[in-house]
């Protein structure tokens, strides 16, 4: 019986590589649907201290799980900002560090189904061992923000027009049974999307509006600059606890920093004023007690940069 | 006398003669010749359609040829005013209406230093001031215009509004597409970019020459 003809290895190779070239397009075209990210883990930025590399470290491979290799190249770029810069110790580049990767990874219904999702994976007693549910209480503006901005606007404009855009909800996130799984892979799985969402576009604009005013405070007031980096622990979690400190922190900014880096405001001593005001921050939607001490603050500042200087006494300083 | 039959083959004919002209039309690579080959495919296709009485192609092509024909015009629109632009004074105004309007409210940042930038903005009203350097951009002035051509595509200060006002915005994607699909768009703005450049470094080297000349004059009056 005559053997089938095999088709010459060269065609064979020929054939696999126009099938891997259309592939490669069709996954090129598609990227940006697909959520594809192949990019390669990014590097330790020169020049970093060996103290930070841990940390920087521990930040990439945060951010590799929470989005992906491009989403970690962000993060080392940004801190490249501050490596060697003037003003900027080792101790300060570790806190920058770790401050920028925890509010790069921003605790969204997403994250929360990650986090839930690895932990049945991690269970020292195997993915069978039953865990308590977790139930995060979110405001609907905040889960539909989680969406990619094309599908969430025309939903926020309809919630905006019935009045439920603060509506809160309560979300399951639960491993006991086959379902809930299921709904953990399905939510986690929404990252891909996460780079489109109308919450990524705001926190974008929220951490390059921190380490902008890093960088004003190393300009302009390098004593203050390590109160400014740790401000950015007054951002944590989800739902009101969230919204409340993103609040407090544009207080504080807004009524004491930019005005002092702007020259407005005559405060010599940033990181005290701050680190006044950061006291008198309370669990209170109004601000009232917050207000009031950054309003003392301006007052008390302004009407001392009035006062005639007085010189000092010859020989005062030596006492 | 029975025409049908004449009208049959007449109908056959020019759908065979359309058929060419979309092949033809779907295997050209940049914009203008396949807008002007959908066009006369158009016309061809609602020429075959009457004698045919194919009333659904004659009413979807009927739409397509304006369509065809504006997207046409405003290529060959674009070319001529980014040509005479370069010509001129090297203004970006043939962009605005690829552009898209937005308001700003006062305190509101546009962009941050270092970040890395993907628009490019025209100022139409309001006030505007570049943080780190404090100079205050004029109504009508463009930013961000070179940092689509830097290999590093990061900003170099920061803008900010200082009173409220309007802008209108391009993603550095929607001006790659006009260059990717428009090689004689792509030509001029690159002598474009290249002139503003040039023109930046001529400014500064007249700065330069400004700052060196009072030196020389103090140093001579200093012993007097």
């Amino acid at each position: 019986m005559p053997r089938p003809r095999q088709p010459p290895l060269r065609l064979v190779r020929l054939e696999a590589a126009i099938v891997a070239g259309v592939l490669s397009s069709l996954r090129y075209l598609l990227a940006d649907f697909i959520g594809d990210d192949d990019d390669a883990p990014p590097f330790l930025p020169d020049g970093l201290p060996d103290g930070a590399a841990p940390v920087v470290s521990e930040g990439i491979h945060r951010l590799i799980e929470y989005q992906g290799p491009s989403y970690a190249k962000l993060y080392v770029g940004r801190l490249r900002r501050f490596v060697g810069r003037r003003g900027v110790d080792d101790a300060m580049l570790v806190e920058i560090a770790q401050l920028m990767a925890m509010r790069m990874s921003y605790e969204d219904p997403i994250r929360i189904a990650q986090l839930k999702f690895a932990e049945l994976e991690m269970a020292p007693g195997g993915p069978h061992v039953q865990h308590a549910d977790n139930v995060c209480k979110f405001r609907l503006d905040e889960l539909t923000g989680a969406l990619p901005a094309v599908i969430a606007e025309p939903i926020l404009d309809a919630l905006e027009w019935v009045g439920w855009v603060h509506k809160p909800i309560s979300i399951r996130f639960s491993t006991k049974s086959r379902w809930g799984i299921r709904r953990l892979k399905i939510e986690a799985s929404l990252r891909r999307w996460r780079l489109f969402s109308v919450r990524y576009a705001k926190e974008r604009v929220w951490v390059e509006h921190w380490l902008h005013m890093i960088d004003r405070s190393l300009t302009k007031q390098p004593k203050a600059a390590s109160a400014i980096v740790q401000t950015a622990t007054m951002v944590q979690g989800y739902g009101d606890a969230y919204r409340q400190g993103l609040a407090d922190w544009h207080a504080i900014i807004d009524g004491l920093a930019k005005p002092a880096f702007d020259g407005v405001l005559p405060l010599p001593d940033l990181a005290a004023a701050v680190a006044e005001a950061r006291a008198a921050v309370t669990p209170d939607p109004q601000q009232a007690a917050l207000k009031r001490t950054i309003a003392e603050i301006r007052a008390r500042v302004q009407f001392e940069s009035q006062q005639p200087v007085v010189p000092a006494k010859a020989g005062t300083h030596n006492l | 006398m029975d025409t049908s039959h004449l009208a049959e083959h007449a109908g056959a004919a020019s759908s065979f003669f359309a058929s060419i002209f979309v092949v033809a039309t779907l295997s050209m690579r940049t914009m203008i010749p396949l807008r002007v080959f959908g066009i006369l495919t158009n016309i061809i296709l609602i020429a075959s359609a009457i004698p045919t009485h194919n009333y659904a192609t004659l009413l979807l092509h009927t739409v397509l040829l304006p369509l065809n024909a504006y997207r046409l015009h405003q290529m060959l629109q674009l070319v001529r005013d980014v040509k005479k632009s370069v010509n001129s004074d090297l203004s970006m105004e043939w962009l605005k209406p690829f552009m898209t309007e937005r308001k700003c409210a006062a305190g509101e940042m546009l962009f941050y230093k270092d970040e890395k930038a993907d628009s490019m903005f025209y100022i139409v009203s309001g006030r505007f001031k570049l943080v780190e350097s404090g100079i205050e951009l004029p109504v009508g002035a463009i930013v961000g215009e070179l940092g689509m051509l830097s290999p590093s595509n990061i900003r170099t200060q920061t803008l900010e509004c200082i009173e409220a006002g309007m802008i209108l915005s391009v993603s550095y994607t929607q001006v790659e597409e006009l260059y990717v699909q428009n090689p004689a768009f792509g030509f001029y703005f690159l002598r474009l970019a290249s002139a503003r450049l040039f023109q930046n470094i001529e400014t500064l080297e007249q700065r330069l020459a400004q700052y060196a000349a009072p030196a020389p004059a103090s140093a001579a009056s200093g012993p007097a």
